[in-house]
């Protein structure tokens, strides 16, 4: 059976509709979706609407939760003060558009979901704001999916899709006990299992070089994973940016395929708020 | 022998990149003035408000301002190589010196300046073949930034949306900015030629207090949109307390 | 290059702490006391120490002093944590270990308490109540490799020094690697990596605790008023 899992949809209604109609092309029935459902773009109660509409297993994203919460993320997800500024403009922005319900929808969405051993999160296991990006450190990487009890760990958040296998790792230690055993040093090794992350990319977001939608489609009996790219009515969605009173540079960064606002440079960097 | 040469030519074609290499490779010393240059039909020359020579300056500690009446009426210093750079659109009708824009004249004989040659981009081969652009009009739009202090990662992200295309369509971008930790760059962009310059000036400033040297935004292009440009400044120069903790810290 | 002694989970016993002083001023070179938490528990009035911590006496090593678990709970607490309380312990010792931990530290403490810090950066070393993680990340000789070369690549040190399991160990990744396989919209990439040379060090707690050299990299596992002393040997 071949499940899509979709992220960061970021109030942009249009991609969604667009990776909606690409998923029902394929009659794939099955779709979870890893949150930040709203943040930035204009149409934060229509997407949040047609996910609920869709019925679409979700887990809570890092604007999800900070739209409900109030801000809390911490200065530090921020890469720099433009970003920040931006930012709080859009939260404001969303918080005073989205219906009581809505955002009771998001405060109701978990932190994960999981199926059998596929685990869906926004960002890592640890945290909604932490990025697992392609490139970070292998065992730190492996050590996610493997803590959180998972074969294969769907993530969002980086807004950049990828399939990632770590496999063939082993680990050698020398190991010396202190005064309560006394004995001496004893070496081991251990083989690590083979694990997999697959990042979704953005729905609404995409930051990988042009304006598409990316999402994934898992095949659970072939285990292939095919990354999707789905063009849609990228002014729709700009034109809706400037009529709604947002910032018009967001529509110029949208239209352009560059992110609202650049990710965090520490990207293991763990909001502790 | 002293030499007293005029440089002319479009916005943007390496009139000061390829002065500050004359300067910087002439033994003697050396003196420099930047003329205002006259609107062209429907072409703004953009004010450069001091950077060229902020930034010589810095690059030279030891140039001769022209400008400078007690300098023009001192006897010349012996091998002075005397460099006048001036904004011209259009390529002169003329060449060599009959070719000089008669205006800029009496403003160079007040100074005391006879050129010896001239040089003007786009025509003469001993510069630099730039791809200067054909315009037909041209918009300027300047900002002082003296006393602002920007945050290093937000700089970056303006200069990227500034150059390409987010505040309008800009032809020619530069500016002198100050840095939290005292630095300041000399930021440098044209349409014609690839990438950035982001070049730090040799003087630093004392951190803990807002520089006081000269610090400005110069922008040439079409549809500018001075407002949307103005906002993002205002969410880019960080406000008192010096210097800006970083939030890593 | 002098020496670091590295002492934890004292729980307000001021004895075990002069023992520990007694045998640094005896123990020529060391110049550094690092107290990686555990300063206070329930058991004991905890007031003594947590003074002598801030004013030591003439001839004793200033303590440098971080907090740990116990701290952390009396800190949220008391309100220090924003909305979150001593919920852990709670959960796990019941509310009369909260009231117990309560009562054996004065409130007047509660500022110096406030002002300790998670974690000491020292040359290429951690200095840590449990981890990079949290304050909670107990880690010992049994711990999952992986999960240290985890809390060790978080920090960005060679050597991370631990307290919480209270255990005196030493855990030396010497080798291994990884395959790494990723596929993204510009293609696939491979990628080998190996282990990194690095060593998470259990320092022990109460009487037990562990002197450094980071000049030889040699460390020692002590028992305060123990004349046995093992020698254990770092990687030169």
């Amino acid at each position: 059976m071949a499940h899509a899992v979709i992220s960061c949809l970021h109030a942009n209604h249009a991609a969604l509709e667009a990776v909606l109609a690409d998923i029902d092309q394929q009659g794939i029935d099955t779709i979870t979706c890893l949150g930040d459902l709203v943040g930035y773009g204009p149409q934060p109660n229509e997407v949040v609407e047609l996910i609920r509409q869709r019925a679409i297993p979700t887990c809570q994203g890092c604007w999800d939760e900070d739209i409900i919460e109030g801000l809390n993320a911490c200065d530090c997800s921020y890469p720099s003060q433009l970003a920040e500024r931006r930012g709080h403009l859009a939260h404001q922005w969303t918080a005073e558009q989205l219906s009581e319900e809505n955002k009771a929808f998001l405060a109701s969405l978990p932190m994960s979901l999981r199926r059998d051993r596929l685990l869906f999160v926004h960002g890592s296991p640890n945290s909604q704001h932490e990025y697992l990006l392609p490139n970070m450190d292998a065992f730190a990487a492996l050590e996610r999916v493997e803590t959180a009890g998972a074969d294969t760990l769907f993530c969002g958040h980086t807004h950049h899709p990828y399939v990632r296998e770590l496999r063939d790792g082993s680990i050698r230690v020398r190991v010396q006990e202190g005064v309560a055993s006394g004995g001496p040093s004893v070496e081991r090794e251990i083989n690590l299992p083979v694990r997999r992350i697959i990042n979704a990319g953005s729905v609404g977001e995409p930051r990988h070089g042009n304006t598409n939608a990316t999402y994934v489609v898992h095949d659970e009996a072939t285990d292939s994973v095919e990354i999707r790219e789905v063009t849609y009515d990228v002014e729709r969605t700009c034109r809706a940016i400037v009529e709604s009173g947002l910032p018009a540079i967001f529509a110029w960064r949208l239209r352009h395929g560059f992110e609202y606002a650049e990710r965090a440079d520490d990207a293991s960097h763990v909001c502790e708020r | 022998m002293s030499q007293t040469l005029l440089i002319s030519g479009p916005p943007g074609c390496g009139k000061t990149s390829w002065i500050l290499n004359r300067l910087q490779n002439h033994r003697g010393p050396c003196g420099y003035l930047r003329l205002a240059g006259y609107p062209d039909e429907g072409l703004a020359q953009a004010p450069d408000g001091g950077i060229d020579l902020a930034y010589l300056q810095d690059q030279c500690p030891r140039l001769l301002d022209l400008t400078d009446l007690d300098q023009a009426l001192a006897p010349r210093p012996e091998h002075l190589l005397a460099l006048i750079e001036l904004p011209q659109f259009q390529s002169p009708a003329e060449s060599g010196l009959g070719g000089v824009d008669r205006r800029v004249i009496p403003q160079l004989e007040a100074l005391h300046l006879r050129p010896d040659e001239h040089l003007h981009f786009g025509r003469d081969t001993a510069l630099p073949r730039q791809d200067t652009l054909d315009f037909s009009s041209l918009q300027a739009w300047q900002r002082n930034l003296a006393g602002s202090v920007w945050d290093p990662a937000s700089l970056s992200s303006f200069w990227f949306e500034l150059v390409n295309g987010a505040y309008g369509d800009v032809y020619r971008a530069k500016a002198l900015m100050n840095l939290p930790d005292g630095r300041a760059f000399f930021c440098n962009w044209m349409v014609s030629q690839e990438g950035s310059q982001f070049l730090p000036l040799q003087t630093i400033a004392p951190p803990d207090c807002r520089p006081e040297r000269l610090s400005r935004l110069v922008v040439q292009g079409k549809d500018l949109d001075p407002g949307a440009i103005e906002r993002t400044l205002a969410d880019c120069l960080l406000s008192e307390a010096l210097p800006h903790p970083s939030p890593a810290a | 290059m002098a020496r670091w002694a590295l002492i934890s989970g004292l729980r307000g016993d001021l004895e075990v702490y002069e023992a520990i002083q007694e045998e640094l001023r005896q123990t020529r070179r060391v110049d550094t006391l690092f107290v990686l938490g555990d300063v206070i528990g329930p058991a004991r009035n905890c007031d003594a120490l947590l003074s002598r911590l801030q004013q030591p006496r003439r001839g004793e090593l200033q303590p440098q002093c971080l907090f740990g678990w116990w701290e952390d709970q009396l800190l949220a607490e008391r309100g220090y944590r924003g909305g979150r309380r001593a919920d852990a312990l709670r959960l796990s010792q019941g509310e009369t270990a909260v009231d117990a931990l309560l009562q054996a530290v004065d409130p007047g403490h509660m500022g110096w308490l406030a002002e300790l810090q998670f974690g000491f950066i020292e040359l290429d070393c951690a200095l840590l109540h449990a981890s990079s993680a949290t304050v909670e990340d107990s880690l010992g000789p049994d711990s999952s490799p992986l999960l240290l070369l985890d809390r060790l690549t978080r920090m960005e040190v060679n050597r991370l020094f631990t307290a919480r399991s209270g255990q005196q160990f030493s855990i030396e990744l010497t080798g291994g690697g990884i395959e790494s396989q990723v596929r993204d919209l510009e293609g696939q990439r491979h990628q080998q990596q190996s282990v990194p040379k690095r060593q998470v060090i259990g320092i022990g707690a109460g009487v037990n605790y562990t002197i450094y050299d980071p000049g030889t990299d040699r460390f020692d596992f002590l028992t305060a008023g123990s004349r046995s002393q093992e020698r254990a040997r770092g990687f030169a």
